[in-house]
């Protein structure tokens, strides 16, 4: 009962799942193809995996916060072709990058404002910019030829050389810490939980709901802008289906890090291990001469995972609740619990 | 007596404006015929009658998926699966066609894999408790997963008999008529049967404007909306076989981009992403709208790369719409209200 109790405190601690699924799957593929923990390999496949993590970081703040974006694969895809056509325009890099974040911002604004202000539903909302956004790029690819550019400084944003490590492994670290710090240690984080398990509770004790969503959009769009520019930087050219998909990707990794589809749980840094799982699986196929294209059912799998995990977990937990407090009332069961919250997220049409 | 009094209150053009932001096929109605008229000054060749029986002939597809789109937003669901779902099942009638089997196994074969389909949906859903846009956007990933692996990137040819040229709508039935028509029709007769007439379609309705008060009411909720998946499934697969006939090749990406025009489709018809209200007669105007849109794009002359931008604001545009709309009936039935309960509006 003692080793029940520990091993159910320990697992819905979030992140911790997911830490050790990504240690065991390491170590299976290093068994399985020696080459995997070479520093080149691993070098390269976070390097790919970083844009993809910033649009992770970002889907899962809009979860924690009770909503969906599935519009940040093509925003980002967007982002990169604005920042390349401002940099084959001849703009200077910090020019371009203001222009890729902007792009990205632009959208989050669009997706809040449409949300808040007139009360549609999000995925809805998201799914339509998730065309608009693809469709920009499409047009902007037809316009101008986005790439053959050797602007100084801009492919150093990526594979520029800080104390041993490449640049955008600090750039990714720190815009991680400052979101993490975002979620957790202020008020406005804490809003975002609020909001995300009962919006109306939170409305009652007083937070601005909207005001919140409206922040959680934005900064998903931001992240998105900036997972643009570095898709740029590391691309050196920008296709026009560039991002499609990357928002499928992205949810699963955010869900997979422990991130509840209902809302009001999760945390960056475990969204970020989630992600680091899926680069990690798609890595390890790879080298193991698995077909690409298995990777889209292992990410719809790993989504149906997640999720049954963490309705086990939520399980785990309401049973601890329910023991210790015998006298008192006994809560709902945790599948009614969870479908009463979706109901209550649930926004108007 | 009541709504004489209710009637003397409002002026006609009130009246009329009211009951067109209420009604949504009268909306959808409308807005259609302002697309006309626009398109009738603007463009001649837009009223052309050959150019509108193409429009038409063009909307069958996205009209048949957004007919079994309706019928999972009315449950109180959504399908992102649908145009990847029908893109599989495209690809299993070809198939089977191209193993030897006779054509209605072939048809057959394809209308189970949709089926299947949404019973997978039905079963995320229902019982893991996903969702209903994560389990079906994950159906979707799946979906074309297999679907590429399957056939490798190539796509399927050689499995065109004459029979399919007839189903494609690619050779005509009688004179200007095409099966794809006629199928749409029997479609949208028995999907708006099953809404309308049936004990089935009333528990859609009832599941998908409170699924507590269904569940009190005796409703099996779970099994009506596994229900409503299994009929999406089934559309897709409709939708599937006529497109392998159209296309006569089967390429993996053949689903792509059309979730989005169905569920615009059935949001301009009416549907509430909220549950509980949509009707099949909006999904097919809706298509249409939808296809005369892009048409009359085409036509100014905006070259097809922006038309997923298009679609994408009309979206924006029809949920705005539908809100409004919502708003509106939401203060014409509190007026009613109060009426019978005799204050003064």
């Amino acid at each position: 009962m003692n080793f029940q109790r520990a091993a159910s405190r320990i697992l819905s601690t979030s992140g911790v799942p997911i830490v050790i699924a990504l240690v065991i799957v390491i170590i299976v593929f290093q068994i399985m193809s020696p080459v995997f923990l070479t520093s080149g390999s691993v070098r390269d496949y976070i390097n790919n995996a970083i844009p993809i993590l910033l649009l992770t970081v970002g889907v899962a703040i809009v979860i924690v916060g009770g909503g969906i974006d599935l519009s940040v694969g093509t925003v980002a895809g967007l982002s990169a072709g604005t920042t390349m056509w401002a940099l084959v325009s001849g703009a200077p890099t910090w020019t371009a990058v203001a222009v890729g974040v902007a792009t990205g911002l632009v959208f989050g604004l669009f997706n809040g404002l449409m949300i808040t202000v007139f009360g549609i539903n999000d995925f809805i909302v998201t799914l339509a910019t998730l065309n608009i956004a693809g469709g920009l790029l499409i047009v902007l690819t037809e316009k101008v030829p986005l790439q053959g550019v050797s602007t100084p400084g801009f492919s150093d944003l990526v594979y520029g050389n800080f104390l041993g490590v490449p640049t955008g492994f600090w750039i990714a670290a720190i815009i991680f810490v400052l979101m993490q710090f975002l979620l957790i240690r202020t008020v406005f984080g804490r809003r975002i939980f609020a909001i995300g398990i009962a919006p109306g509770a939170a409305n009652v004790a007083g937070v601005n709901v909207n005001r919140v969503r409206l922040g959680t959009f934005v900064i998903s769009g931001l992240l998105a802008g900036a997972a643009g520019v570095l898709l740029a930087s590391r691309l050196g050219a920008v296709q026009a289906f560039l991002g499609n998909g990357y928002e499928f990707v992205a949810i699963a990794g955010a869900v997979l890090g422990g991130v509840s589809l209902a809302g009001g749980r999760g945390s960056v840094w475990a969204a970020v291990a989630g992600g680091l799982m899926l680069a990690t699986l798609q890595q390890g196929l790879r080298l193991n001469g698995v077909d690409p294209v298995y990777f889209s059912i292992v990410t719809g799998l790993c989504i149906v995972a997640g999720v049954v995990f963490d309705r086990r977990i939520q399980q785990l937990v309401l049973g601890g609740i329910r023991k210790r407090s015998k006298s008192g009332p006994t809560p709902p069961a945790p599948a009614k619990l969870q479908e009463t919250h979706l109901l209550g997220t649930g926004k108007q049409d | 007596m009541e709504t004489t009094s209710l009637k003397k209150n409002q002026t006609v053009v009130d009246r009329v404006v009211t009951r067109l932001l209420v009604d949504p096929t009268l909306g959808v109605l409308a807005l259609l015929v302002l697309i006309c008229l626009l398109a009738a000054f603007t463009l001649p060749v837009f009223l052309n009658g050959s150019n509108l029986y193409n429009l038409v002939n063009n909307s069958l597809v996205v009209m048949i998926l957004a007919m079994g789109m309706t019928v999972v937003l009315v449950s109180g669901g959504i399908d992102l699966s649908i145009g990847t779902t029908m893109a599989l099942c495209a690809g299993v009638s070809a198939a089977a066609m191209n193993f030897g089997l006779p054509l209605f196994a072939a048809l057959l074969a394809a209308l189970a894999m949709g089926a299947l389909v949404g019973l997978g949906n039905g079963l995320l859903i229902t019982r893991l408790g996903l969702p209903d846009f994560i389990a079906t956007l994950a159906m979707l990933g799946f979906a074309s997963g297999v679907l590429y692996i399957w056939t490798k990137g190539v796509p399927i040819i050689g499995y065109m008999v004459p029979e399919f040229y007839i189903i494609g709508g690619l050779t005509p039935l009688a004179g200007p008529l095409t099966l794809p028509m006629v199928i749409a029709l029997l479609v949208a007769l028995v999907l708006g049967g099953i809404l309308g007439f049936t004990r089935m379609g009333t528990h859609f309705f009832a599941v998908g404007s409170s699924k507590t008060g269904a569940m009190q009411s005796g409703v099996r909720v779970d099994r009506v909306r596994m229900q409503a998946y299994i009929f999406s499934g089934l559309a897709a697969a409709v939708a599937g076989i006529i497109m392998a006939g159209r296309n006569t090749n089967v390429p993996a990406d053949l689903g792509n981009g059309y979730e989005i025009q169905a569920i615009a489709a059935a949001v301009i018809g009416g549907a509430a992403l909220s549950g509980g209200r949509g009707r099949i007669l909006g999904a097919i105007l809706g298509a249409i709208t939808l296809a005369a849109a892009v048409n009359l794009i085409n036509l100014v002359g905006v070259p097809s790369s922006y038309q997923k931008i298009v679609i994408g604001g009309i979206l924006v545009a029809a949920v705005l719409a539908n809100r409004i709309s919502a708003i509106v009936s939401g203060k014409v039935r509190q007026r009613k209200a109060m009426v019978l309960e005799g204050i003064p509006a």
